[in-house]
């Protein structure tokens, strides 16, 4: 308590130094003159009292000495000193500084910039009550339909009854709330405002979901159980984002009537601004409904569908349950769910029974599909900031190096005279750490630039959607990171550099010049050199082979045509529901933007190539024997208007395509591409032959018409052959086999993209296509225009970024290391000035001189290269995926890294060379 | 002869008892004489251990910065006797307390000591 107290003391008279001085000056003269007083008294004289008194005190000096190290803290005085001492260093030599602070700056930043992202997507809980207490289901996420009795691997996903038989069973959970799993849009417009009606993303979500989460609203109230009710008033809660940007934060909002595709919802709240929903996404949800309400919005409901999983669920668990438990207890309850619809069960479902089970995971951070798609292209860009930080710290050590030598005399002066080892390393680190906390400074403003231009370009801001919610503005942790990384880099970098300058003999400041132990240091500066050439080999390599991966990609044959070709996103959903006139819908369209100038064709479907969507599901070939439980007959597909392979340019190969004679009253065709023939039809022709997609009864639903050539359609496996797809016509509606009898997939008819082709040379202005299509129906939402070149390229935007910015590094640290070898070359060659001139009196040529010089320079280049190159090796395979099937032993790649290294390295350490040759031998000879 | 140093010299462990000690004569003068200057205490020390405890009187001056800081002492200016401005040292509450604690500290260890001293070789057989 006392020393505590002690401490505060000193801490604070630190501040009030001046004035302390001041009181001991005057106590100490007025005890010398109580005393000399008193001597005289004794019969001395006044001189010789006063110099009895001095005598009897001691030495002032030291113990005034004593006296401030009592006052104060000694070690904060010194390290103000040494910052001090520091500073004025750094400002004698600004080039030094500036250099150093913007190597610093680009490490520390890269790196600050890619943990910002690491931080939001990988660390991150979302901003809601006690994140610790939230559990979901699902070892891994899935998008977003999954149907029937069972699932691979683990039940994720759950349909409205499973949900409900789980929320009423499961005793573990305080709440347990369910969302949709899709992202779907809606068009909406504010009622009795006029205006075309915009499409934003919602979710519906059950009524407990914001009690579940603890998420009050930030105006007006948030959805409760009542509203989660069939026949309840339709309600919706608002996003924040959407009611600042959209409607200025207006109160009126709250209690306003909104249509959500053309049906009344009243806007009851306002989320809170830090809310983006469950998923950290680049589209998050604007709208959430009840669960209940889906039915009133969608046409082709999904509510009701016992076998359809479409939900993701998140519960918080009661204080004291355990989640093994839970678990376990769940488990049980699908099991008997399952068995209660034994009946509606194909014999496929009854077969995988036994393996159906279930995993509880951390649900804090929501569902984390971000996470799982990104967390290896992150640590990847970790790494590669890193190296770069690295091979910062290598120069700035370099560099200190060399700041040491030219220090040298003055060190040794220094401890000549009495300075102790601790104080000038501590001296010298104090100056590499300011170094250090002033790039680190710098470093966050390059960090804050880089995350927001790579959101910028990773997740750009389609239309009027929110964009990712991540801020590029650095939080505490990002902070603290960056205060961490500067105080290691400023440690790694001064340390060395530190301790090696107060291995000088003393002796050393006395001696003319300092040519005895020319080479002393030069032995640590070479090895970072080849430390650096080596990590640059590795990063050059690195951004190699991720670019030729990706020109691999972009080049592929994709069995379409991307040029003269146009794609308008809609979602017929958004207007309203009229189902039953999308037939007309889709021929008005076609008709009123074949009218427009230039245009050669024009057709829909359900997804276009890359358009980032997909319908998929299992096939069973007529006359083939039934597929074994777990055989894969899994196969993709879409569905077209007439002269839709024309207009895509994908060629039909045999038979024909899908055309006008396929109407709703003619036979159901299909047209296969060439991977469903060679999967599904080995050596058989597939033309004529029948097979279905809805059970053993289905098998001869469609007939094979044609076959297309194999074209890409998918954004995800990218690095495996095209999948097995076919195409049906959108006039030809499906129905389930008797006895049910009813649409299959009525949602498959509301196509989103239209393909337009245009005759070359034309240009279609995005208001001509918009206005085409408004004059069919003003109500129906376009939500995005791009070509079908631009709608490819978006797909690839993530891999060419990253491309880029490993590049953009490995060129970086390219440069930085031929700094470094410049350096350490430029340094030697000097000191060998007095050997060069005796070598070229003695008879040696230029040629000879520079060789020598290049000699050492390569050697280290050599040693660099003899590490790297397995390095290199190891980090192509760390790439791995990431490579989309390019074999990371890549001899081009690495064979362009080798060169790019040797020539850069070339150049750097020809200058000193050249100029070591241009000595005359008797000027270095005077020099001596 | 006993000789308190230079507090920052080699010496530093021996000189950190000789200075506890010194900061228990100060605190015990305090206690006897009341408020006092830093000179009346130097001399009252010098007073009672006679000629076997010579003090630099400087070396005072530390351990009273100490003392107050620690807030057994306090201080304050007044006029000294030859009136001039001088700066007084009384005992505070703490330092009381203090004072009385580490005087039975220092009795036990003395009659620890005493005993050892007072032992013969014939009393251990």
């Amino acid at each position: 308590m006392r020393a505590l107290r002690r401490f505060f003391k000193r801490l604070t008279s630190w501040a009030t130094r001046r004035q302390d001085e001041e009181r001991l000056r005057s106590e100490i003269e007025e005890h010398l003159a109580l005393q000399a007083a008193e001597n005289v008294r004794a019969g001395l004289s006044h001189d010789e009292a006063r110099r009895q008194a001095l005598l009897k005190f001691g030495a002032v000096e030291a113990m005034k000495e004593g006296y401030r190290d009592e006052r104060s803290l000694p070690f904060l005085e010194t390290l103000v000193q040494d910052i001090r001492y520091a500073l004025r260093h750094l400002r004698n030599a600004p080039a030094f500084t500036t250099t150093t602070i913007l190597m610093l700056a680009l490490g520390i930043g890269a790196t600050t910039s890619i943990f910002t992202l690491v931080h939001a997507v990988l660390l991150k809980s979302l901003a809601v009550a006690n994140p610790a207490e939230l559990y979901r289901l699902g070892k891994e996420s899935r998008c977003c339909y999954w149907g029937g009795y069972s699932q691979e691997k683990e039940f994720s996903l759950v349909s409205y009854d499973l949900y409900k038989h789980f929320r009423d069973n499961t005793k573990g959970f305080s709440e347990l709330a369910a969302f949709s799993a899709g992202e779907p849009l809606f068009g909406v417009r504010r009622s009795g405002r006029g205006g075309t009606s915009q499409s934003y993303p919602g979710e519906f979500v059950s009524g407990n979901y914001f009690t579940m989460f603890g998420v009050r609203a930030y105006a007006g109230r948030a959805l409760a159980a009542e509203d989660d009710q069939p026949g309840a008033p339709p309600v919706a809660v608002m996003s924040y984002r959407l009611w600042q940007e959209k409607y200025g934060a207006e109160p009126s909002v709250i209690g306003g009537v909104f249509n959500l595709n053309d049906k009344p919802f009243t806007v009851v709240g306002i989320t809170p601004p830090s809310f983006f929903g469950d998923t950290l996404r680049d589209n998050p949800p604007d709208f959430f409904l009840p669960l209940n309400t889906e039915p009133f919005v969608l046409s082709d409901s999904d509510l009701f569908t016992i076998d359809l999983n479409w939900l993701n669920l998140i519960g918080r668990i009661r204080p004291g349950a355990g989640p093994a438990s839970i678990e376990a207890e769940m488990r049980v309850e699908l099991k008997q769910w399952l068995r209660s619809h034994w009946g509606d069960m194909s014999a496929n479902e009854r077969a995988k029974f036994p393996k159906q089970t279930l995993f509880l995971r951390p649900g804090g951070a929501g569902i984390t599909a971000m996470r799982e798609e990104y967390e290896h292209w992150l640590q990847i860009l970790m790494m590669v900031s890193g190296f770069v930080l690295l091979i910062v710290c290598a120069n700035l050590a370099n560099l200190m190096l060399l700041r040491g030598l030219e220090r040298r005399r003055q060190t040794s002066l220094s401890m000549a005279l009495g300075a102790q080892a601790p104080r000038i390393v501590r001296q010298s680190l104090t100056e590499s750490l300011l170094l250090a906390f002033l790039g680190g400074a710098a470093g966050l403003l390059i960090a804050f630039a880089g995350t927001r231009f790579i959101l910028h370009f990773a997740f750009p801001k389609v239309g009027n959607m929110a964009g990712i919610p991540i801020q590029a503005s650095p939080s505490l942790p990002v902070l603290l990171f960056a205060l961490g990384v500067s105080l290691i880099t400023g440690l790694a970098f001064g340390l060395a550099p530190a301790w090696i300058a107060t291995r000088v003999d003393p002796i050393e400041a006395l001696r003319g010049d300092n040519r005895s132990t020319a080479r002393a240091g030069s032995l640590p500066r070479k090895t970072l050199v080849v430390f650096q050439a080596a990590l640059s080999l590795v990063l050059l390599s690195a951004s190699g082979l991720l670019t030729a991966a990706l020109h691999r990609l972009e080049t592929q044959d994709f069995g379409f045509n991307q040029s003269r070709r146009i794609v308008a996103n809609i979602d017929p959903r958004l207007a309203g529901d009229r189902s039953n006139q999308l037939t007309v819908l889709y021929r008005r369209l076609h008709d009123s933007l074949s009218s427009l100038p230039g245009v050669s064709g024009v057709a829909l479907c359900i997804y276009s190539p890359f358009g980032g969507n997909n319908w998929g599901s299992g096939i069973l070939v007529d006359g083939h024997p039934a597929p074994r439980p777990n055989e894969d007959n899994f196969a993709f597909w879409d569905r077209v208007t007439p002269a839709y392979f024309d207009v895509i340019g994908n060629p039909i190969l045999r038979g024909r395509a899908i055309s006008e004679q396929d109407t709703a009253t003619s036979p159901h065709v299909a047209v296969i591409n060439e991977a469903f023939a060679r999967k599904f039809f080995k050596n058989e022709d597939p033309i004529g032959k029948h097979f279905g997609q809805h059970g053993i009864r289905s098998r001869r639903e469609y007939e094979i018409v044609g076959i297309a050539k194999d074209a890409r359609y998918l954004d995800f496996m990218l690095d495996q052959p095209i999948a097995p797809a076919f195409f049906l016509p959108e006039s030809q509606h499906d129905f389930l086999p008797a006895p049910k009898s009813k649409e299959a997939n009525p949602g498959s008819h509301f196509l989103h993209d239209i393909v337009i082709a245009t005759k070359p040379g034309v240009t279609l202005s995005n208001a001509q296509i918009r206005g085409a299509i408004a004059s069919v129906d003003p109500n129906l939402p376009v939500i995005s225009i791009r070509s079908l070149r631009e709608q490819v390229a978006f797909q690839f935007r993530q891999q060419r970024l990253i491309a880029q910015l490993t590049s953009f590094f490995g060129v970086l640290s390219l440069v930085l290391s031929c700094i470094g070898l410049y350096g350490v070359t430029a340094y030697n060659a000097g000191r060998r000035t007095s050997e060069i001139g005796v070598r070229m009196a003695l008879g040696a040529d230029r040629g000879q001189v520079i060789a020598l010089i290049l000699q050492g320079a390569f050697a280290l280049i050599i040693f660099g290269l003899l590490i790297g190159l397995p390095l290199s090796l190891a980090a192509g395979r760390f790439l791995g995926h990431q490579l989309y099937g390019l074999n990371p032993y890549h001899p081009a790649v690495t064979l362009i890294a080798v060169m790019a290294l040797a020539l850069s390295a070339l150049a750097a350490s020809l200058i000193p060379a050249l100029r070591a040759s241009w000595i005359s031998p008797s000027e270095a000879l005077r020099a001596e | 002869m006993l000789r308190v140093g230079n507090p920052i010299g080699d010496m530093k462990e021996k000189t950190d008892v000789l200075q506890g000690t010194l900061a228990l004569m100060v605190l015990k003068t305090l206690d006897v004489l009341g408020s006092l200057h830093g000179y009346g205490i130097a001399r009252r020390i010098e007073q009672i251990s006679g000629d076997l405890l010579t003090v630099n009187q400087g070396t005072l001056y530390p351990v009273l910065l100490k003392l107050e800081q620690e807030g057994s002492i306090a201080s304050e200016w007044g006029a000294s006797e030859n009136n001039r401005k001088a700066r007084f040292y009384r005992l505070t509450r703490d330092g009381r307390k203090q004072l009385r604690a580490e005087t039975r500290g220092w009795e036990q260890t003395a009659a620890i000591i005493g005993r050892f001293f007072a032992v013969k070789a014939e009393d251990l057989e």
